[in-house]
């Protein structure tokens, strides 16, 4: 059975929530503030993190930085707002995906599932990117001195599709539907924010990159 | 109405105003000054025939023949001319007068004995004729004094009166030019930045540089009043945006909730089931509402960033139609896009792009039974999109009306459609004019509604 954790300060929003997801099957930890919420996720060892943004004292963002420094387990961020900035920084800060409240719950469950049936592609070949040495099998990324490169699953799922391309333009569209799941309703700032994350790990420059480019128009594709 | 011009009328009021008082002085110095001059003039060559009249007398008693060299010396001191007239006989002449200077009736009236005086007008010369009597000598003495002099006099007079009448003129119309500017100024101002309001640069204010006291007060109460214009705009912009947000955590709980319901809608009662079914479906309506009131309330507000990207519009469209597809749980109209058309790209904003698509979609649900194609073109310099369904179509009456925000059509509360929010449409419009597009509902080659979106296309391709 998956395991949940819900970060959520509303009382009632949270109990709705966890009422759901165990109807669905999931076994739910939930917590009210981001510190509980991270010693709650360093004992249980959920498999998916809900996060609220607005949270007292310690931030929904800071909630993501905690959890995404010792794991890369989705993280699905809820916002009240979907400003551009706010989504931008929950990305940044380490989340997934986020949805901004009201959300439909449907629509929620639905993403929840699709970051837990997603997997990185174990019959891809590994690969080479400049000094770092790319391994889907074993899911991970090295440098040339046999130290770890660290991506999340989702840099790593977008690295490993746009590398099973194999040279080819992926469209926003295609790496939603790669990357964040088929049946998805998904926006583009996902991809665009995650690419930029991906940049500054895989990229000798971030602001001039060699092997993540940018198709103007088009989209993006790996240059091996 | 003729609108007249401000600042001409002050103008011409200023001008007007100084060409008629420096005319009138004008006038006033010249007549004044040439009346006092010519009597003064004449007063004196008056009192100079007496003198001449009485030495003439004289001469003629005591010795006449020397009439010539007196006549000759009183001419030389006065410079006048003189005639002498006894017993109708013209007793001497002086080369410059001509006997034909002095009238008859001068000459009938000395020789009855009464002095007479006269100007005439000879061959453009102005003369001042005098005629005096002589009776002890039987003789009248004539004296013709020429006003040339004067004349000059008063042309000098009258050209420095004209300058000073000029001089006061452009005087006057440049402090009406002055009055003017100062006056209209702050006027153009206030029209200037009123119309930056009205074309919603709500940050304009006056500038405070004018030290005079109505202007100061006039720009002191302009910028007041739109500070409070500004400040009731955004009250009302954050009255709606707060609502909507307040309603969101509990819409948020009460769409879980009916979520968790709905998971254990087996273990209801057939009533309580039917009551579920009608509870999720009105959930769903005002969670759609609240969102169109937030995006609303946010782009009214100014409060959500606009964030213009070139993309390219196939690529949006198709994302974004797949999306809302999904969103609003309804097959995927087909995308078709015209042979000739290659990659266009637009500048939009993709999150708003994105909830155009889904509105046009959701609305082609609620009210004709889906989209039945979207079909992209481009004709000339601008890209096409048209969501074509085969519901009904929108009367040709409604067609401008459907944007507005709470607009319900006849066709909606005939068939009872009770399912949109009344926002989707308003939004759509608001978003397509901010990427500086324009959209209208036509008749559909399906014979339902044609939404048309037209954006301006983003030709050159910046790499």
């Amino acid at each position: 059975m998956p395991r949940i954790l819900i970060v959520e300060d509303d009382d009632r929003i949270r109990i709705a929530l966890r009422l759901m997801f165990e109807g669905e099957g999931f076994v739910v930890d939930d917590a009210p503030t981001g510190e509980v919420g991270v010693a709650l996720f360093n004992r249980m060892t959920s498999d998916i993190a809900i996060v609220d943004i607005m949270l007292p004292a310690m931030t929904g963002f800071e909630t993501c930085q905690a959890i995404r420094a010792t794991s890369d387990v989705p993280i699905v961020i809820v916002s009240a707002r979907d400003d551009t900035a706010d989504v931008v920084l929950g990305l940044e800060s380490g989340a997934d995906d986020y949805v901004t409240k009201p959300f439909v719950p449907e629509e929620l469950l639905a993403r929840v599932r699709a970051h837990l049936r997603r997997r990185p592609e174990k019959s891809a070949k590994a690969f080479g990117l400049g000094n770092l040495h790319v391994i889907p099998d074993e899911g991970v990324v090295r440098h040339r001195d046999g130290t770890e490169l660290h991506l999340t699953s989702t840099e790593f799922r977008l690295l490993t599709d746009l590398a099973s391309a194999n040279g080819k333009i992926l469209s926003r569209e295609d790496l939603l539907e790669r990357v964040w799941g088929y049946d998805y309703f998904g926006d583009s700032r996902l991809v665009d924010v995650h690419i930029r994350r991906l940049r500054t790990k895989i990229e000798p420059d971030p602001s001039n990159p060699l092997y993540l480019v940018t198709v103007r128009g088009a989209g993006y594709k790996l240059v091996l | 109405m003729h609108r007249r011009s401000l600042r001409l009328r002050l103008l011409v009021t200023f001008g007007l105003g100084a060409f008629i008082l420096s005319s009138v002085f004008a006038s006033l110095t010249y007549v004044g000054l040439k009346h006092i001059l010519v009597s003064d003039q004449q007063q004196t060559d008056l009192r100079q025939v007496y003198v001449n009249a009485a030495l003439v007398r004289t001469t003629l008693y005591t010795s006449p023949p020397e009439l010539p060299n007196v006549l000759n010396s009183i001419e030389k001191a006065t410079d006048s001319n003189v005639l002498i007239q006894t017993h109708n006989q013209w007793l001497s002449e002086s080369g410059g007068a001509a006997t034909t200077d002095v009238s008859n009736d001068m000459i009938q009236a000395a020789d009855g004995g009464k002095p007479t005086e006269q100007t005439l007008n000879v061959n453009g010369q102005e003369i001042f004729v005098v005629g005096v009597p002589i009776p002890s000598v039987e003789s009248q003495f004539f004296e013709v004094f020429q006003l040339a002099a004067l004349e000059h006099t008063l042309n000098l007079l009258l050209l420095v009166v004209g300058a000073g009448a000029i001089l006061t003129l452009v005087i006057g119309i440049s402090g009406g030019l002055w009055v003017t500017r100062r006056t209209v100024r702050p006027l153009e101002r206030v029209s200037a930045a009123a119309a930056l309001i009205a074309g919603g640069e709500l940050t304009t204010r006056l500038v405070t540089d004018n030290t005079d006291r109505e202007v100061q007060q006039l720009t002191e109460s302009f910028n007041a009043m739109v500070s409070q214009l500004v400040e009731r705009l955004e009250r009302d912009a954050r009255f709606a945006s707060d609502v909507s947000h307040e309603l969101r955590s509990p819409l948020t709980t009460l769409a879980t909730t009916a979520t968790v319901l709905s998971q254990h809608r087996d273990d209801l009662s057939p009533v309580a089931q039917q009551s579920l079914d009608l509870l999720v479906g009105d959930l769903a309506v005002f969670q759609s509402l609240v969102e169109d009131l937030l995006e609303i309330a946010r782009s009214d507000a100014g409060a959500a960033p606009l964030v213009i990207e070139t993309v390219s519009a196939v690529e949006l469209v198709r994302q974004s139609i797949r999306s809302a597809s999904q969103h609003h749980g309804v097959n995927a109209p087909l995308v078709a896009v015209a042979s000739d058309v290659h990659d266009p790209m637009v500048n939009v904003d993709r999150r708003r792009f994105e909830r155009v698509m889904s509105n046009l979609i959701d609305n082609a649900h609620h009210y004709a039974g889906g989209a039945v194609a979207i079909r992209i073109l481009v004709d000339d310099e601008t890209l096409i999109i048209n969501v074509d369904d085969a519901g009904e179509g929108v009367p040709v009456d409604e067609q401008d009306q459907v944007f507005q925000r709470f607009f319900r059509g006849r066709a909606a509360h005939d068939r009872g459609i009770a399912r949109g929010t009344g926002l989707g449409l308003a939004l759509v419009r608001d978003h397509v004019q901010t990427f500086g597009g324009t959209i209208t509902v036509q008749e559909s080659p399906e014979g339902g509604a044609r939404f048309q979106i037209c954006l301006p296309l983003q030709k050159s391709i910046v790499p």
